[in-house]
């Protein structure tokens, strides 16, 4: 019976994997413009996409990339489900305690906050803000560190989600990454804007893999540093984010 | 006026849009395959509620009476997780060496090897499955109402006939049982298309995910056009296209209903 | 027992988002059976447009998944923010989930009571009515000394019924609803423990557990309350246990 069981969960099992044996499976989240977005032909496009691909190319891997959720993509990493997670991750001490990072394809940069156009803060006296933040994010995880103390601190499932509440009113300001906050500042016509402190959280944006992956992990990061010392990152950066500046981000 | 049309019909004829439009077939294969194992599931329920054993009565009761505590979305988003946690620890009972299990103690799977990738059409057919038996309780309460509501005289005439308890049995105490079922059973169906949408939950980019995505408000040039939140406009399609295929379903239903009781004279009961 | 131990923690852990399931029904159900009267008589009205406005309002209700329900009066609340709800100062109330989520369920709950009021209201016996208009009440005093009993009576184990499917719904509300400082309900304690130690028959059965009994509450009070309801029929036969020459 056990081994009539294990030969059913075993041919299951095969007929599922057989095909993503040798491809390199990527996960990324599709909500986070221009990082990672389903472009206008439904195919998932942005900065992290079109990395991955150069890496994948420069290292002779086979690669598809898959939409996943963001509040369960580390542990999904971990179970198997997909071998590199590409989302504009920041590179982080605690996520370092699960997962593995190839060195940052983004250079590290503050998180910022962003409200309505018009609207004055005193960041000096944080105090009685409607804070949103997207949920598993550096930022929800300073905002609960450091401003819980007299705001109110919402969660939302997307960046989207929050972008939607703070058009409408419902929260104050958005803390979220700079270059994120720049391009949708720029693209809102004056209702948005950026002000106040620029806080440094995290070590810049990385590919997060397995830790037991050294392999996978060695490969990308030897792509990758080619891929910077001939300037193609750097000009997909300045591609993606207009706002950001001439660079360089790598030295090339 | 004939520009914004243009530009209304390109906008919403776009791959993204078509993507959405597409993704309809996973509300449609979850709902026809979740129904068919309701039907199943409820058959057997009822099986067991009416059995003359005992023990057999107690697990059809048990199974019916599940749902009456436990929310359907619960049983959902539970399932296809407990399916494939148990057939990974089957595997890793043969793939996994003991001291790879052993240092991968708090986590899971075991060793990566024992890993089952599951993609959006493995976790449909677990979504249609897991709606089945979820819906198949109700439907067994369905089925197990409506047999005791077929005429005994009718079972009583037909053994006088000669038929044996098995024709008996199936050419007129299940062929009559239809009649008087199909309308709790076209209710299950109803609640059963609308549980489809929570397929978002198992991350599936069903039409829910990509009314989401698609409403989102954009600011970013470079992904598309710049838009304020247009979620509304799109959970409102999403509300009318549910009303339509329960509309479509309740004229369904009475069809089949006025087929099922064709030579049957109905005394107080459905038709 | 080792295998207590984690079940006893997992049920002192989602005992406090319990209480938030338990708040969104309690909150909803008043108000969704005062309107679902309101409705169903509308729905039996002579007038031809408050028939049709009612029948429409419970056919787009029980039409479409509450789910999505959920999310586009959140996303149409959201569009009125700025020219409705922030000048009249109440956003900060009017958007909140803990408002937000009873209201949702209370509209979708009175189209289902008011199905089941409605489909009660048809059984009220023709000639009780006209007996009482004979006797020149009013519809007022018809409406209470006749067709409201009858109504309760027959519509009561349905309404019990559509109150646990309402108590189900409640584990949807924080699925679409933003989070709010740490509050969570039983679905999201029991997905957050999910993800922390991937044991998902231990931590969702746990929470079926708390549905269960508190669906098996609701039963039971409902009963309580239909037993009393019907104190003035005949009383089913009971069981003797005592030998009758006991007294």
């Amino acid at each position: 019976m056990k081994k009539l069981l294990i030969a059913a969960a075993a041919a299951l099992f095969a007929l599922s994997s057989a095909a993503s044996a040798q491809t390199i499976r990527i996960g990324t989240e599709g909500a986070y413009a221009p990082w990672n977005f389903v472009n206008d032909s439904g195919q998932l496009a942005g900065l992290d996409i079109d990395v991955m691909n150069e890496l994948c190319k420069r290292a002779g891997l086979e690669c598809t990339v898959i939409q996943t959720a963001w509040d369960t993509i580390i542990p999904n990493l971990n179970a198997g489900n997909y071998d590199v997670i590409a989302a504009g991750m920041s590179i982080t001490d605690e996520r370092r305690q699960s997962i593995d990072f190839t060195a940052d394809y983004s250079p590290p940069e503050a998180s910022a906050f962003m409200m309505q156009g018009g609207t004055t803060i005193d960041f000096n006296n944080i105090k009685g803000l409607r804070i949103g933040t997207q949920g598993g994010t550096i930022q929800s995880a300073y905002a609960e560190e450091n401003l819980a103390d007299g705001n109110t601190l919402i969660s939302f499932d997307t960046a989207d989600a929050a972008l939607a509440d703070l058009s409408a009113g419902n929260i104050d300001v958005i803390l979220a990454d700079h270059s994120y906050i720049m391009e949708t500042v720029a693209g809102s016509g004056g209702a948005l804007k950026n002000d106040g402190p620029r806080i440094p959280i995290g070590d810049g944006v990385g590919a997060g893999v397995r830790k037991a992956d050294t392999e996978l992990r060695d490969k990308l990061d030897t792509a990758l540093a080619a891929a910077k010392a001939d300037g193609t990152i750097d000009g997909l950066i300045k591609k993606w984010f207009p706002e950001r500046g001439e660079g360089p981000f790598y030295p090339h | 006026m004939g520009d914004d049309i243009a530009f209304w019909w390109g906008y919403l004829t776009n791959g993204k849009h078509l993507s959405w439009y597409a993704s309809v077939h996973y509300t449609l294969i979850a709902a026809l395959l979740g129904g068919t194992c309701a039907l199943f599931f409820g058959l057997g329920g009822a099986g067991l509620r009416r059995s003359r054993f005992a023990p057999f009565r107690l697990i059809g009761a048990g199974y019916i009476n599940m749902v009456r505590g436990i929310p359907d979305v619960l049983f959902f988003l539970f399932f296809p997780l407990a399916f494939e946690q148990l057939v990974e620890l089957i595997i890793s009972q043969s793939a996994c060496p003991p001291d790879v299990v052993a240092t991968n103690a708090g986590t899971w799977p075991p060793c990566t090897a024992a890993n089952w990738f599951l993609s959006s059409t493995e976790y449909l057919i677990l979504a249609g499955v897991s709606l089945g038996i979820v819906y198949g309780a109700f439907t067994a309460n369905v089925i197990a109402g409506a047999m005791n509501a077929v005429p005994m005289g009718q079972l009583e005439a037909g053994r006088a006939f000669g038929l044996t308890e098995r024709q008996v049995f199936w050419r007129i105490h299940v062929r009559q049982m239809w009649v008087y079922a199909l309308p709790g059973l076209s209710n299950c169906w109803l609640l059963l298309i609308k549980s489809t949408s929570l397929l978002s939950l198992l991350q599936i980019v069903d039409i829910v995910r990509w009314a989401d995505r698609l409403g989102a408000p954009n600011f970013s040039r470079a992904a598309g056009l710049v838009h304020g939140d247009w979620r509304w406009g799109y959970y409102l399609a999403l509300l009318l296209f549910f009303i339509l295929l329960t509309f479509l379903s309740e004229k369904a239903f009475a069809a089949l209903t006025r087929w099922a009781g064709k030579g049957m004279t109905l005394g107080s009961a459905a038709g | 027992m080792d295998l207590l131990a984690p079940i006893l923690r997992d049920i002192e852990l989602l005992a406090r988002p319990a209480l938030f399931n338990l708040y969104f029904a309690l909150a909803s159900i008043p108000a969704g059976f005062v309107l679902a009267i309101f409705l169903a008589m509308g729905k039996a009205s002579a007038n031809p447009l408050i028939s049709r406005l009612s029948q429409g309002y419970i056919y787009a209700f029980r039409g479409s998944p509450f789910f999505i329900q959920l999310f586009m009066f959140y996303s149409v609340m959201l569009a009125f923010n700025q020219t409705v709800w922030k000048p009249w100062g109440i956003d900060w109330f009017v958007l909140h989930p803990l408002f937000l989520g009873p209201a949702i369920l209370a509209l979708n709950t009175t189209a289902y009571t008011a199905e089941i009021f409605y489909g009660a209201l048809n059984t009220v016996p023709k000639g009780e009515i006209d007996a009482a208009r004979a006797y020149g009440m009013s519809k007022g005093q018809t409406f209470r000394s006749v067709t409201w009993p009858h109504l309760i009576r027959i519509a009561w184990p349905a309404y019990t019924n559509e109150v646990v499917f309402l108590f189900h719904a409640t584990a949807l509300v924080y699925f679409t609803l933003p989070v709010i400082g740490d509050q969570k309900d039983l679905m999201n304690a029991a997905g957050a423990l999910f993800e922390r130690d991937y044991n998902a028959f231990l931590h969702f059965s746990v929470a079926a557990g708390y549905f269960l009994a508190i669906s098996l509450a609701i039963f039971f009070v409902f009963g309580l309350i239909y037993r009393r309801l019907m104190r003035h029929m005949p009383q089913p036969p009971r069981v003797r246990f005592a030998p009758r020459w006991l007294g």
